[in-house]
């Protein structure tokens, strides 16, 4: 025991040396962690995460520490108790070693609306990292850690994960407790993570997961063991080639690395079949999602005021402190957002948007769960290009390959599914990656398919090389 | 449904308590007409014939724990970050004014 810790404190500093000679370049760290207590208290720990540095999105509490969400209002903020992910990493272990950078509130898909700066891309440091859990999936992808805690409400895991070359992994809705996330849209919130390797997913599943009476929307079904079955062998497993998604995709580079993975998967016995839902269906995930996110999360932070906790603004009167607070605390795309979220929510509209929404959204789900009736797990691009440019020009919001090729992974909210992204080969030395969904509480087959498409790969423990 | 317009971007804002640049609301105004081209694809599906969907799963979810106390916030926790506190109170304001407004 005396030797784990001298080890793992040598373990938690050098990551900690190495997050700090990253910083410059990535920007992915709001915060570093004191590790000696830590370590203290993990000595006669065992097992796959046991003295293993990790870290956890800006959004994720962790008593005594800032918890930010990336967003001026909260920089003040030190949290008052432990998320239960975090209780899970100290039963197991590991070493929290730092918060990553997120989108402001958990809301973006670029990680360049944090309140302290975008983060770039390991791999191209002139390009977006992805969001909102870009932190933490730059920071894997760079090596410095193995495992980083990132949350999915819009594809804010999986997306990360494609642009960065990783594995990022959301289980079955309710399978990780939220208790302790700084929520942006409850009902679409996940808690997944990070990693470079399937097999570390599977593993922290089995450690991270599990019912917590403190989160209302945890799930009781029982999970089974994840890790024994990985190595299960495609022969018999059936493919749903999302079609409309490939479709909408017109790059031949993307396309060309998504069909000779699936030609392999084939030669190993994998059933391929083309799946569709409704063109018409499909396009609307971006504005369902749109409303619905918007309206929950204007909601859940109205009680950023500057009364309790937070940054706060003087005035001569309660609404005066509120409104200077809210003012200066939100990034404009926040405040944009919130202004969306309370039109929807205004009772001559909600039945028009917001009700609206939440029964196209009854449709959409029920349209994958018919697709997902006749194969294993649903796959297609995470993208349809590369990681963007942090200054990119902006695209067509109402073009198929916006609409439905950058937004389909929604469906994996909106459902609920478990989904995992991992890396299918690289584009002029950029990352592009393949989704997968499978049926509500099956992770046992989303990750033994989504592991021995890894082995066909070839790029488990992909990393990449950040110039100092 | 209508265009919206600046004016009633501001008192979104104002209900939202918090302000906007005349520059802000006039790009948010610009980005409703996106939202509301979107939003058409959502009226040409029919969902007359079902409910809304407010949560993935419909399973209930109830459940008893005995009466005993727990999960006890210590109140120097409460008021850790608190901006103004005297006396394990918030300090705001005074909200009603002496005439009784």
């Amino acid at each position: 025991m005396a030797n784990n810790k001298e080890m793992w404190l040598q373990k938690a500093h050098k990551t900690i040396d190495e997050l700090h000679k990253l910083q410059p370049k990535l920007n992915a760290v709001v915060s570093f962690v004191d590790v000696e207590k830590q370590v203290d208290e993990a000595m006669d720990k065992t097992g796959p995460l046991a003295g293993m540095p990790v870290i956890l999105k800006d959004n994720v509490l962790y008593k005594g520490v800032r918890a930010t969400a990336s967003s001026y209002m909260l920089d003040n903020y030190v949290a008052t108790y432990d998320a239960t992910v975090v209780s899970k990493f100290k039963e197991a272990g590991a070493i929290i070693v730092a918060k990553s950078s997120l989108d402001e509130l958990g809301m973006g898909g670029s990680n360049i609306t944090s309140f302290t700066g975008p983060v770039h891309n390991p791999y191209d440091l002139s390009r977006i990292a992805g969001g909102s859990s870009g932190g933490s999936a730059a920071l894997v992808a760079s090596g410095a850690v193995d495992l980083a805690i990132g949350t999915d409400t819009g594809d804010s895991i999986r997306k990360p994960a494609a642009f960065c070359g990783i594995v990022g992994f959301k289980p079955t809705y309710g399978r990780i407790s939220r208790y302790g996330v700084i929520p942006y849209a409850s009902s679409l919130d996940h808690v997944g993570y990070f990693t470079r390797e399937v097999k570390l997913a599977a593993e922290a599943l089995m450690l991270l997961s599990g019912r917590d009476d403190k989160d209302m929307t945890s799930i009781s079904t029982p999970l089974e063991n994840v890790v024994e079955v990985l190595d299960e062998s495609l022969a018999n497993k059936r493919i749903g080639i999302f079609k409309n998604v490939l479709d909408a995709i017109d790059d031949e580079d993307t396309r060309a690395l998504f069909f000779d993975l699936m030609d392999k998967a084939k030669e190993q016995g994998a059933t391929l079949v083309d799946i569709s839902m409704n063109s018409n269906l499909i396009k609307t995930v971006l504005p369902t999602y749109y409303i619905i996110a918007n309206c929950e999360a204007t909601a859940n932070h109205s009680n950023l005021d500057g009364v309790r906790f937070g940054t706060h603004e003087d005035g001569d009167t309660l609404e005066e402190i509120m409104t200077n607070t809210r003012t200066k605390g939100f990034g404009p795309l926040i405040r944009k957002r919130f202004v969306i979220g309370s039109y929807g929510l205004m009772d001559e509209n909600q039945e028009l948007l917001l009700k609206k929404a939440q029964r196209v959204r009854r449709k959409l789900v029920e349209a994958t769960e018919k697709m997902l009736e006749s194969v294993d797990v649903i796959v297609a691009p995470a993208s349809s290009h590369v990681a963007p440019k942090l200054n990119d020009p902006s695209i067509d919001q109402l073009s198929d390959k916006y609409l439905v090729a950058e937004n389909y992974m929604v469906l994996g909210n909106f459902t609920g599914y478990p989904s995992i992204t991992i890396p299918m080969g690289m584009k002029n030395h950029l990352p592009l990656g393949i989704n997968l969904l499978s049926k509500a509480y099956d992770e046992k087959t989303l990750l033994q398919i989504a592991f021995q498409l890894e082995k066909l790969t070839g790029l488990k423990g992909l990393k990449a090389k950040v110039e100092l | 449904m209508e265009r919206i317009s600046v004016k009633k971007v501001h008192q979104l804002a104002k209900q939202l308590m918090f302000s906007l640049s005349e520059q802000e609301a006039k790009d948010i105004v610009n980005e409703f007409d996106t939202l509301l081209s979107q939003l058409d694809l959502l009226n040409r599906i029919d969902t007359s014939d079902c409910e809304e969907l407010v949560y993935p799963f419909e399973t209930p979810t109830t459940f008893f724990r005995e009466d005993v106390v727990d999960h006890v916030m210590d109140v120097k926790d409460v008021f850790l970050n608190a901006p103004k506190a005297e006396n394990q109170y918030f300090v705001i304001p005074k909200v009603v004014k002496d005439n009784g407004e």
